[in-house]
């Protein structure tokens, strides 16, 4: 899937950007080359419609001189030349923020479970293969479910990360994932799910992703009349919470934007802001997680990191340059990097971010249907639609979900063919929040990966059945 | 070498980068083993971005892209190919044709193979020439113009964040293919934006615009930009003292941002032949027939220049043309690609987009309207409603094209009390059924027109532009 020598050839471009850069006379620089290979194919309509596979990659270069950075990005080392030009041009316009300077080597803990040579193995044949199990699997489960849409897919990504204080980092990473949209749609009534599975590693079963999508397209189906809107006890799936969790409590540990006093919990430092048994902590180091690296987008090198601890919140994510200028604001006396710089691929400088963001109780556990067995009158939410529109600023939402059961004394009564769902999801966490002993990885956000169970919120939030 | 392996010098993005007869030959290469059809596109890309943080430059990020695509049609099926390594796509024939092979393989006789249905072939040039090209912008020009927001937006004391971006580009794509196609063609695109927080005692929020579209500098240096930071501060300062919106079924009329997101998400992506096909739209078989009020007649136009959803050609090598997705309430037309109008044995209608040189084209939107009504103004279409809802600005929205049923968010909304606008409301969201929504439509203003320029995803994002007049809605599921 990847040539041999990958990484030889981005430590070459990387050096030879950090030539012209030297060339050049820029004080600091950091330069960032990256690499990717992967087969795909698509599913649509019951078929495999698609194969394809490819590569692709580039390089960025950030020069510091004085407080002051630029950035650019291109294609070729070719091109280095003009675009170093265009990065100290930007640079000579930006402000100069003091105490900022590129971080120096240390030393940094290798994380484990990143590559998988059975995924670099993997032939195009191989993921058709794979391909033709998911549609089995489907046809296994329920004949009349066709997939109407997703894929499977499998790549591998190479960076090269070095800067002029010696840091040189490089490092691999396999990815390895499939999603399906299952539809049933027979007797004028359609119902449909969507699910989906990444992993840095080889996934070998198919079966429970394709049964949980099956199952919600099934008990989806001949749905009940919704009662009047209610403030109730709604039990979000984590597949359910994940895109709302998602939008809105990452955002609000971030520093910076603390500082800013642009997130929820500005000035919130050192008090209670979950229920009084939630935890939630960043861990950048966690085997095999999808956002795990051993050293942040800058080189510092990573860390877990608790957030929340017992409901407060204890701590929030830095990297070096906005540590340095909201300092320099005078908007904190003191911050510094907790290794969380995030960079979404070579074509962006790096900012700060959440990386594996886990959610965590120090309260026994129930099982989900435990869960259900507590819920006097209230609904079981598995997906969304529209978490993109909720508000990070305030927490507040209001979504709309396809794929909601009624729940009367412990018992699922029935699906709703539509509900509108709303609260601020803050307060939905402050208090009387119940946890699924189930904890599981819900995709890759632009946020970060969510690892989270099943959570019963029985305050704080609206159900508006359709 | 057989093609350029970096892209020209950057103000000079529009000269060939694809090697004419080496191309031919590898395209040639591709019918000679079997295939019916190949092509590679190549897209070269020129962008600026830059973003402000309370007047001070955060970042400023100028980049070069390129990057191919090669796909190879053989016994009905697509095998794909996409690189940043353009010397590599000869070595690619083989290894894609096999692909395409291994799809073909898989098919079974239930399922149609792939016929594109038959286009001009075309060799030429176009390029869409603003009065400014965006590559020579200067980064001090683009510091100023955020600047004309942010003095504005920043001018209250509760406004304790302003935030403005930038981005512009310039596209310049090359299409070749085995029947003979050979089209290069630029254009630009050009936006701001802004972001406002403001907080008090009880809360934080947030209220945030967009304005630009297809073209050059021109296209922002004709408007007053001071005037979306002070309607972003009002908003803003505004939402700290509304309350929640009501829940429940109500009259609602949406501002032409709204109009825009809803017609575009409920009845657009519907419209899209590729999902059609795949058995995952609500307007699966009604052609023809009427899905909603005689007032909706929408509008599909990639050369509604200006609309940040504009397109000269379309990434098939297709003569853009206006869409007329509904007339009068009876669905007129679905957006298609070659492979989709040869599934429906339709007329092409140039709707394939995709993200950028490393993506294959799907059926997507480009500036999809809603056309005016008999309406005069915002007083006339309330005038009668007792007890509902005026929503403004958009949060984004998404649609669930099987099931027709969809969510979109208001930035703000007024109640509507025996016809006139009283309390603010913030946190509304609307959602509903498509077909039902579209009978339900019973009022537009005269005056349609793009509102802010938006992004679309499909597993592949895009521009897209959207609007209409203001539309009124009597019977919706707020909140």
């Amino acid at each position: 899937m990847i040539p041999d020598d990958a990484i030889n050839r981005l430590h070459e471009s990387a050096s030879k950007v950090a030539q012209f850069c030297d060339e050049l006379g820029v004080k600091q620089w950091e330069i960032v080359a990256e690499q990717g290979y992967g087969h795909s194919v698509e599913l649509e309509g019951g078929k495999i419609t698609m194969a394809s596979g490819g590569g692709s990659g580039g390089i960025g270069v950030r020069v510091l001189d004085q407080g002051k950075y630029g950035y650019a990005h291109f294609a070729d080392v070719k091109s280095a030349k003009f675009a170093i030009e265009r990065a100290l041009n930007v640079a000579s316009k930006s402000p100069a923020i003091d105490g900022f300077e590129l971080p120096s080597l240390v030393s940094a803990k290798s994380v484990e479970g990143l590559l998988d040579q059975r995924v670099l193995s993997l032939s195009p044949e191989d993921v058709m293969t794979q391909a033709d199990e998911i549609l089995s699997e489907v046809d296994n489960a329920n004949p009349r479910a066709v997939v109407t849409g997703g894929g499977i897919g499998a790549g591998v990504h190479a960076g090269v990360l070095v800067n002029s204080n010696g840091i040189e980092e490089s490092g691999m990473r396999s990815s390895h994932g499939f999603s399906l949209q299952v539809t049933i749609d027979e007797n004028g009534e359609q119902t449909s799910s969507y699910e989906g599975e990444y992993s840095r590693s080889l996934i070998h079963d198919f079966e429970p992703c394709v049964s949980k999508a099956v199952h919600w397209a099934e008990v989806t189906r001949n749905p009940i009349k919704g009662q009047d809107v209610s403030d109730c006890e709604v039990l979000m799936t984590s597949e359910g919470l994940a895109p709302l969790f998602s939008m809105v409590f990452p955002s609000a540990l971030l520093g910076e934007r603390m500082a800013r006093k642009e997130s929820l919990w500005s000035e919130k430092m050192g008090s209670k802001v979950l229920d009084d048994h939630l935890s939630i902590v960043d861990d950048r180091l966690l085997t095999g997680g999808i956002s795990s690296t051993g050293r942040d987008a800058e080189g510092v090198p990573s860390r877990s990191h608790k957030l929340v601890e017992n409901g407060d919140l204890i701590s929030s994510l830095w990297s070096v340059r906005d540590s340095a200028q909201m300092v320099d604001e005078g908007r904190v006396d003191h911050a510094q990097t907790t290794g969380s710089a995030v960079r979404g691929s070579y074509q962006g400088p790096p900012s700060v971010g959440c990386s594996n963001l886990i959610l965590k109780t120090s309260n026994r556990t129930k099982s989900l249907e435990d869960l259900i067995l507590s819920i006097d009158s209230g609904y079981v939410v598995h997906s969304v639609m529209g978490a993109h529109t909720a508000n990070p600023t305030s927490g507040d939402f209001s979504v709309t979900s396809s794929a909601i059961l009624k729940v009367e004394n412990g018992t699922v009564i029935g699906a709703l063919k539509q509900a509108g769902l709303s609260g601020n999801l803050a307060k939905a966490f402050s208090k009387n929040v119940h946890m699924s002993n189930d904890t599981r990885r819900q995709g890759s956000y632009s946020s970060g990966s969510m690892y989270l169970p099943d959570v019963l919120l029985k305050e704080g939030l609206r159900v508006n059945p359709a | 070498m057989v093609m350029a392996a970096t892209p020209s010098k950057a103000n000079s993005v529009d000269s060939r980068n694809l090697d004419k007869s080496k191309v031919n030959k590898a395209l040639d290469s591709a019918l000679e083993m079997g295939a019916t059809y190949a092509e590679v596109r190549l897209v070269s890309l020129s962008t600026g971005t830059a973003s402000l943080r309370d007047g001070s430059l955060h970042r400023a990020v100028p980049g070069q892209e390129i990057a191919a695509t090669l796909r190879i049609l053989s016994n009905g099926s697509w095998g794909v190919h996409s690189t940043t390594d353009i010397q590599s796509i000869p070595q690619q024939i083989e290894p894609t044709f096999r692909l395409a092979n291994a799809v073909a393989s898989r098919r079974d006789k239930s399922h149609k193979s792939i016929t594109l249905a038959e286009v001009p072939i075309i060799e030429d040039e176009l390029h869409w020439k603003p009065k400014k090209d965006v590559r020579d912008i200067q980064l001090e020009t683009r510091i100023e113009l955020m600047n004309q927001v942010h003095q504005e937006a920043n001018d209250h004391q509760n406004i304790i964040s302003v935030q403005c971006g930038w981005s512009d580009e310039h596209i310049h794509t090359e299409l070749m293919t085995s029947e003979g196609m050979d089209r290069t063609w630029s254009f630009q695109r050009i936006m701001t934006n802004v972001m406002v927080t403001a907080r008090d005692e009880k809360e934080v929020v947030s209220y945030r615009m967009r304005h630009g579209g297809e073209g050059g500098l021109d296209l922002l240096e004709s408007v007053d930009l001071g005037e979306m930071g002070r309607t972003c501060r009002v908003s803003a300062l505004r939402l700290l003292g509304a309350k929640r919106a009501p829940s429940g079924r109500m009259p609602l009329v949406a501002d032409r941002d709204l109009t825009g997101v809803y017609i575009h998400e409920a009845l657009g992506h519907p419209c899209e032949a590729d999902l059609v096909a795949a058995g995952d739209s609500c307007l699966e078989g009604k052609l023809g027939q009427k899905i909603g009020s005689e007032l909706i007649t929408v509008v599909d136009d990639p050369l509604m220049r200006g609309g940040y959803g504009a397109y000269p050609i379309d990434d098939e090598g297709l003569d853009t043309k206006k869409k007329l997705l509904i007339k009068n309430g009876v669905l007129n037309e679905y957006l298609n690609h070659r492979e989709t109008a040869g599934y429906f044995d339709l007329e092409p209608n140039a709707g394939a987009r995709a993200q950028d040189g490393l993506h294959h084209p799907l059926v997507r939107m480009s500036n999809t309207m809603v056309l005016g009504g008999n309406h005069h103004d915002l007083d006339d279409l309330i005038a009668d409603i007792p007890h509902g809802i005026y929503a403004c600005g958009s949060r984004g929205g998404q649609v669930d094209t099987g099931r027709g049923s969809f969510q979109f968010a208001a930035q703000e909304a007024w109640l509507i009390e025996n016809g006139e606008l009283t309390s603010p409301l913030k946190d509304v969201s609307v959602s509903g059924l498509t077909l039902e929504i579209l009978k339900n439509v019973d009022g537009l203003t005269k005056d349609a027109k793009l509102a802010s320029p938006g992004f679309c995803g499909k597993g592949q994002t895009v521009p897209v532009g959207d609007g209409g007049p203001l539309m009124r809605i009597k019977d919706a599921l707020v909140g």
